[in-house]
This record gives structure tokens, sequence and C-alpha cells, in this order.
């Protein structure tokens, strides 16, 4: 993994990093999501309801002040899994409210708002603050996004990785470890340029991509990335063109059309969930094979398919990773077929 | 006799021309010659030179969806006739023996219990679903009948029906995820996406063979008009009859079913078109109404996927939105023509 | 043998209820038997019985001399038609083709309809008098019209005895006279239950039902005695004679 050796490059930004980080000044106010949040003091128990908010909360050091987790995709980075074995998993899916509460958590850390929001699967926002107990939704899911529209929410406007380094320091300011948010915030930022640079290496203009996440039955039309999602970010980022053109986060296009488009390569997503067939990477790939049509469609015939994982494919920390793994792949191909 | 032969060749004229109509357009376009020449090609090898894709998008995608489509909107359509007939009553349609819930929830459970772990399809666990909730009514019916019990079998079905959607809807809000959910909806709503060659070499001998059993029953249909006791006394074997050719209706409305998903107001509507149309006599009343379906769908199918570009619409939901209007409109005619 | 049909102590039983019970009858070859008794005395039941709609649930029924429920139902159309009392449809078919269902029972792969069967479907409407229905809907008929239909449809299927259960029900005079008078002129054996006493007096017999049970049977100037109808039908009754043919009628006192 990337990310250890250039936390070592970067030490001394890291130094320089901790000398200028303030401490939080009690009581701390964060505007989040609509939501006016108060802290006397860092939170000594947090509960999480996603695993995107989990694995943040971890990589700042912060397993110690994790009582109680929820809503898995995939399993939890290795580097954390110690420490992830010894808390208690309220649920692999959404919690339920009393399960949540019987923590007496001082602060909840939402991944997706449709868990909190007006139609909050576990409880509203208004609940859990009723009993005092703040929730902070990462911003990466509520910012210029409508819940409410479109089964997984609409986006107004595209996904800012911005919204990422935003959560990273609201949640160091929160638990007052500025210093560590500031140091985690630099690693991802330089992955991402490292990233970036890795992609430009490839010679080939016009580069284009579709992102498959599953479908509710083997040979129907596929759940892929649409604009302005986290996958869409990624593939601009790296200067790749999504053939997807819907608004919508997850829309269902036709295998026609898709093949049609006939993407420079497809990215496809692993995930532990086993609920419909296409959930296993190794079904798509040989539905991607044996299909009539799709194994006419260049990325199929010359195997630029990468598999990816499914909690990069989301608002996380893992987005980095994925960039890394996309940068590389894209890199390594012969596109001049 | 040649006047049979001439309203024979006009069936298959109309049903040609739907099918041609299902393969040239589609959600991305293709030029009507290139359609035209991949026929040819797999047809009767007549060998141009082509782009695979174009190729396999004609052949495998669009050729076996309007195959089924039309399958599956002759089944229904003529599931619906032969219910009205034998029940008496004007909303009797496939789904009103509890089949198409009953195969909601039989796909729901596959899908988000993980029933059958995965080795079970969609399609398999609807047709499970689609049976057990069709015996389940029948016994229903039976326990609580009567002589000749059409309205048991019609609360019957009512009653099943709200019992397996209750269960489909339960099972749907415990799901994890919004996406799991969806993707089970989109199923649900109706949708040939998946559909290939094995699904074409079930649905069309299926909905043929139903067809046919209809066929040969239809001056027992006719007998059915004023009531089963009427037909008795016409001669027909009452129970007979109607056991084989409900069972029938249920096993192709199940087959259908499981494997395009839930496509309602075919099997209501189009019988009530036909009717208007061509009066009563089942002779004619099947093949039309069989004929009726079959274009309505590849035509709803063809909406579903070029309504809104490069995202495609469950045909179910289609099928409601032109079928409420024009039942709407079937309504009036009838009562204008009184 | 002249008993074309005929049922030994059948009794009809519907939850607990008893319709019918232990009722013995033989239908003569060629004759109009009448139906009567007040409402609820089983005289629907009874038909649907002999007609083989129903089993009994005691006795049996025969036709012909061979046990009803052992017969096919297309062989016993053949032989047997039912004009029921009420039978209705929603359906938009034209009074040619009701009255063509008659023709089912002749029917077949191996028979299809033909201008033969055209002829007789002309002739049962001419029977009933509803030539100039033939094209109409059968939504647009009225009660009479509708019942008349029925009839035609009956005689269509060219049977051997004839069932109606109150076939003048909805008529008016005119109709009601005309078309018992059609019923006894046919070379059919008739079952025909009847609510109006004097239309029965003209029948070759009459069976008197009483709560389900056969009281009487015989000519009806044997059954209809003032005793008669006031024990069974509740009612003073005496019959007076007709200056005009010397037909006996009944004139009932309140």
């Amino acid at each position: 993994m990337l990310l250890p050796r250039i936390a070592t490059l970067l030490t001394a930004l890291s130094l320089c990093a901790l000398a200028q980080a303030a401490p939080t000044a009690y009581p701390l106010t964060v505007e989040n999501c609509g939501s006016s949040l108060t802290f006397q003091h860092a939170p000594a128990r947090t509960v999480t309801i996603g695993q995107a908010g989990t694995e943040m909360l971890y990589a700042l050091g912060l397993g110690d002040k994790v009582v109680g987790t929820s809503l898995w995709f995939n399993d939890v980075l290795g580097t954390y899994k110690a420490q992830n074995d010894r808390i208690e998993r309220l649920a692999d899916n959404e919690p339920s409210f009393e399960a949540v509460i019987a923590k007496r958590p001082e602060l909840v850390a939402v991944e997706l708002e449709w868990m909190v929001g007006p139609q909050g699967a576990v409880g509203t926002r208004e609940q859990f603050h009723e009993l005092k107990i703040p929730t902070y939704l990462l911003p990466s899911d509520c910012e210029a996004k409508d819940n409410l529209v479109g089964s997984d929410g609409t986006r107004l406007a595209p996904f800012r990785i911005d919204s990422i380094y935003k959560s990273v320091s609201q949640l160091a300011a929160i638990f007052d470890v500025q210093a560590r948010g500031e140091q985690l915030n630099e690693q991802l930022k330089a992955s991402l340029a490292q990233s970036i640079a890795t992609a430009k290496k490839q010679q080939r203009k016009d580069v284009s991509a579709l992102v498959w996440f599953s479908s509710a039955e083997m040979d129907i039309e596929p759940f892929v990335a649409g604009h302005k999602g986290v996958p869409d970010f990624m593939l601009s980022t790296l200067g790749v063109r999504n053939v997807v053109e819907s608004d919508e986060e997850w829309p269902t296009v036709g295998w026609e059309t898709i093949a049609k488009a006939n993407p420079t390569f497809l990215v496809i997503a692993r995930m532990d969930r086993r609920r419909f067939p296409a959930d296993d990477y190794q079904k798509k790939l040989a539905f991607l094979r044996s299909d009539p049509v799709t194994r006419n469609m260049d990325a199929v015939k010359h195997n630029r398919i990468i598999i990816l994982d499914a909690m990069a494919m989301q608002g996380s920390l893992r987005t980095f990773d994925g960039l890394e793994q996309l940068a590389s792949a894209i890199n390594g191909y012969d596109l001049s077929q | 006799m040649s006047r049979r032969l001439i309203r024979l060749l006009l069936v298959l004229l109309t049903l040609s021309v739907a099918l041609i109509g299902g393969v040239a357009i589609g959600e991305t376009s293709i030029e009507p010659s290139v359609v035209l020449q991949v026929l040819a090609n797999k047809l009767w090898g007549a060998g141009y030179v082509l782009d695979p894709i174009d190729e396999g998008i004609v052949w495998n995608y669009r050729l076996t969806r309007a195959l089924v489509a039309a399958a599956c909107g002759a089944g229904l359509a003529t599931c619906g006739v032969i219910l009205q007939s034998l029940l008496r009553n004007p909303l009797a349609d496939p789904y009103l023996l509890g089949i198409s819930a009953g195969a909601s929830t039989g796909a729901v459970m596959v899908a988000l219990l993980g029933v059958g772990a995965g080795a079970i399809s969609l399609s398999v666990g609807a047709f499970a679903g689609a049976v057990i909730a069709f015996v389940l009514v029948i016994l229903l019916a039976r326990v609580s009948g009567s002589a000749s019990g059409t309205g048991q079998i019609i609360l019957a079905g009512i009653a099943g029906s709200q019992l397996f959607n209750a269960l489909t809807a339960f099972l749907i809000t415990r799901s994890a995820s919004s996406e799991q959910a969806r993707g089970i909806m989109f199923w649900l709503l109706g949708n040939l996406g998946g559909v290939r060659w094995p699904s074409v070499w079930l649905a069309v001998p299926v909905a043929v063979l139903g067809l046919v059993v209809c066929l040969w029953h239809r001056r027992a249909l006719d007998a059915f008009t004023f009531g089963a006791d009427s037909a008795a006394s016409l001669g027909i074997p009452v129970r007979r009859v109607q056991i084989l050719l409900i069972g029938c209706a249920a096993l192709v409305t199940a087959v259908m079913v499981s494997i395009v998903g839930s496509i309602g107001f075919v099997g209501l509507v189009i019988p009530h078109a036909a009717r208007l149309l061509l009066g009563t006599g089942h002779a004619r009343l099947l093949p039309a109404s069989a004929l009726g379906g079959a274009v309505f769908l590849i035509a709803a199918d063809v909406l579903s996927r070029t309504l809104i570009k490069g995202q495609v619409i469950p045909v179910g939901v289609i099928t409601a939105l032109v079928g409420a209007p024009v039942f709407a409109l079937i309504l009036v005619g009838r009562r204008s023509a009184r | 043998m002249n008993t074309v049909l005929s049922c030994a102590g059948v009794g009809f039983k519907v939850r607990g209820a008893e319709l019918l019970n232990d009722v013995s009858l033989d239908v003569q070859r060629g004759e109009t038997l009448g139906i009567v008794g007040p409402n609820g005395s089983g005289k629907s039941t009874l038909l649907k019985l002999l007609a083989g709609l129903r089993e009994p649930s005691a006795g049996h029924v025969q036709l012909g001399g061979q046990a009803l429920g052992k017969m096919s139902r297309r062989t016993i159309a053949q032989t047997l038609a039912v004009v029921e009392q009420q039978a209705d449809t929603d359906d938009g078919i034209r009074v040619f083709d009701a009255v063509a269902l008659g023709r089912t029972p002749w029917l077949s792969a191996l028979q299809p309809w033909s201008p033969a069967d055209d002829a007789i479907v002309e002739q049962a409407l001419v029977d009933v008098d509803a030539v100039h229905l033939r094209n109409r809907l059968w939504r647009s008929l009225s009660g009479g019209e509708r019942q008349r239909v029925h009839i035609a449809r009956a005689l269509a299927q060219r049977p051997q005895i004839l069932l109606l259960d109150e076939p003048a029900n909805h008529l008016d005079i005119q109709h009601q006279l005309s078309i018992l008078q059609v019923v006894r002129a046919l070379p059919v054996t008739t079952l025909i239950a009847l609510h109006d006493l004097n239309q029965a007096l003209k029948c070759d017999r009459l069976a008197v039902l009483e709560r389900g049970r056969l009281v009487a049977l015989g000519e009806p100037l044997h059954v209809l005695t003032p005793e008669r109808l006031q024990t069974t039908f509740g009612v003073r009754a005496h019959y007076l004679t007709d200056p005009f043919d010397g037909a006996p009628i009944l004139r009932f006192l309140a």
C-alpha cells in the first residue's frame, strides 16, 4: 500500500503540521449538514453507522473512542482488523435505534444521510438530538445532494473530494486530534496527486470507462455509476470520461447502450455481500466474457477490466486507494489498439 | 376457408411488423439496413460483414426481447380472456389468483433473504412463489366454497394477493440498502432486460400451448356466457373445464411472471379492448387478444427503453401508465354502447 | 316404458338445511308436468336435481332409465334443456349468438356449425316470436325479451325434455300466454315450475311441493282442491266455470 510509504516521505511536513496544529477550544460548535452540533468535550463513546465513518475514525487513531459499529459493505481494512475485532458490531446493515442508544454514545457518526434523515432508517436526527446525542453526517453524502429524490439520492453538483478532507478535519476537531487530522489530510492529498501524475503518463487521449456495481439479475440492466457521484469523480480526476450520462448516483443503463458506447476499460465492484448473483465479481467477469454482445466490447476483448472494492466507490478513505489502483491500471494499459 | 386464410395471414403480418419494429427501435440507434442485414445473416447466412456488437445487439438482445414480449403479452392476454369468461367477472385478470403477488414474494425471498444461497435465481424463486400462492388461493376457495364457487375464487384470490403483497413489502422494508431494495423493485415492476434465447425457448412454446388449449375449448368458453349452470345445461363438464383452464392460466402466468416479473394491465385491458371491437365468440376473441397482447407488450418494451435516453424504465410502469387511461376509455366506450 | 325422467327418494341438503325430502316422481313421455308450491317449497331445487345440475344428497335420478349421475353432460344436454329463472350476462352478445349457444351439445370438431344449425336457430326465434330481435344486443333487451331468448336457446337445443323454472315471471300478459301456449304445443316432454295457479290448471299433471316434500301428484283438478289450496298455499279459493268455453277457473279470496 502506498500510504505508509508516502507517510515516511512526508514526516517533515507532519512535524511542521504538528507544531502548527492548535488544540480544540471547547465548547465547539460544528455546522453539519443543516444541524448545529455543540460539543463540550471530545466524545469518549462513539457509535458509527457506515463503514466510511468507522475507518476514518480508525485512521485518526480514535479506535478506542468507538464503542459500536454498523453498516458494513466490505471486510475492514487489514491494518485495523485487530482493533475492530474488539469493538462490538451492532449490525451488518442498519442497526435499530435502541441498539444505538443502548451504547450511550456521545456521538453518532453516519455515512449515509438516509440512515438518519427525515425518513431515517435508524431514526431521525431530531430523535437523537432530543436525547442529546449529536449525529455527524459525512459531508460527502449531504453537500449538494438531495437524498429525498432518486433511490440513492441525486447529486445537485458533482462530488468534491474536499468533502472528505472536511470530514477528516471536522472529526479531528471534534475529538481534539487536529494534528493527526492534518497529517492524514496531507497524506491523502499526496496520494491523490501521485495518482493523477501516474495516470497522466498514459499516452492516449479520450480514454473512457464504465463503473459497474451490480445487477438485480445477471443478464438484466446493471447499476452503473452516473455523473457527479464518487466513481465519476475518480474517473474525471484521472482524465477518464464516464460513458454514462445520467445524473442519478446509480442509474440502470441497458447493456445495449453500454456496448455501443464501447468504453476503453471497465471497472467492476468487488464486495462481500451476496444478495444478487452479480455481487460476485467473478460472475460479473464470466458474464462479460460469455454474453454475445459484451464479449465483443474492446475492454472485454483486451481484458481491460479493473476490479475495485465497493468501498472505494463510496466517499471514504478507500477512495484514495481506489484512485491509486485505477491510476496504475490505466498507466499499465497499452491503448494503441 | 379462404377468409380464414386471409385472416391468418393478416395476423402473421401484424405480428411480424411488430416484431421487426421491436428489433429496429431500441436504446441506441442502429441503421434499419444494418438490422435487416443482421437478420439476413442469421436467418439464411447472407454473409454481410457487420460490427459484431451490432449483430449481437440485434440478434441476442432485441430479437429475443421482442419475441419474449410477444409471447408474454399473448400469454397474459389469453389468460385474461379465459379468467374473465370462466369467473364471469370483468375485473378478472391473471393476477387475480394471487399468482403475481406470490411470484413477487418468492423473488424477494431469493433476493433479500438469500433463500437458496445464491443457487436459485430470481426466476425460479418467483415461479415457486407463484405456484404456492395459487395453490393456497384454490384451497381457500374450496374451503369457503359452494357448488360452482366463482365468487369464492375471486375473494380468495384477493385475500391471497393481499397476504403475499404484505409479505413482500415487509421483506423489502427489512432489507439492507436502498440499492438492494431498488434492485428487486426494478424486477418486480416488470423487466425484459435479462431476456436471452433460453427465455425464448421457454416463453414462446408456453404461450402457444396455452393459446392452443384455450382455443380447443372455445365453444365451452362461449357456453359460460350465462353462468356455470347454463354451461352445464349446454353439455359442458363444468368442473373439468374450470380446473383445466384455470390451472392452465395459472401455469402460463407463473411462467411469464417468473421470466419477466410483474407486468400488469395486459391481461385486464387487452381482452376488454378485443371484446369492444369484436364482440363475443371466443373463436375470434382468443386469437385477437393474443395478438393484441403481443403487439402491446412489444410496443411497451420499446417505449420503456426509448422514453428516457440512456435509461430503462420498468415495463410494468409503462403498461400501467398506458393501460389505466386505455381501460378508462374502454369503460366509457362500453357505457355509450348501451 | 313411458317414463322419460324420474327421481326416487331424492333429498337435497345445504348446510344442514333440508330443501328437499324424499321426493319421487315419474315424468311421462310427451306430458306437460307442472310443479307448484309456495315460495321456498323446493321447486327450483327439484328442477336442478332433475336436470343434473346438482347432485342429490339422497336418492337418485334417472334419465331414460339410466342413472343421471353416470351420464356425460353432453349426452344429458342432447336430451334435456333447462331454462333458468334468472341467467344474465354483461357480455355484448347478440340475440342470434345467444340462441346459437343452444347448439353447443351438438357441435364438435367433426361436426362444426352448418346451415342446418342456422335453420334451427331461426326456427327457435320464430317459436318465441323474437325474430325481430335477432341482431339486438343482449344488454338492450327488456326482462321479458331476455326470457324469450332463453327459451329460444333451450328450443335450439332440440331436446326431448324441457325444464323451465318459472319462465313467465317477467313477461307481460300477452307473452305469458303465448309462451305457455308454445311450450304446451311442443312435441317435447315439459316440466314447468309455475307460480300462477290458473295457468297451472292447463298442465297435464301437477306436482305440489310443500316445504321440500311432494304432497300431491295428479291431474290439476284432482290435485288443486280447495282443501289443498288452504293447507299448502294458505288461501281460500273455489272453482268457477267460464261461461265462454266451460273452462274451470280458480277464484281466490282474501
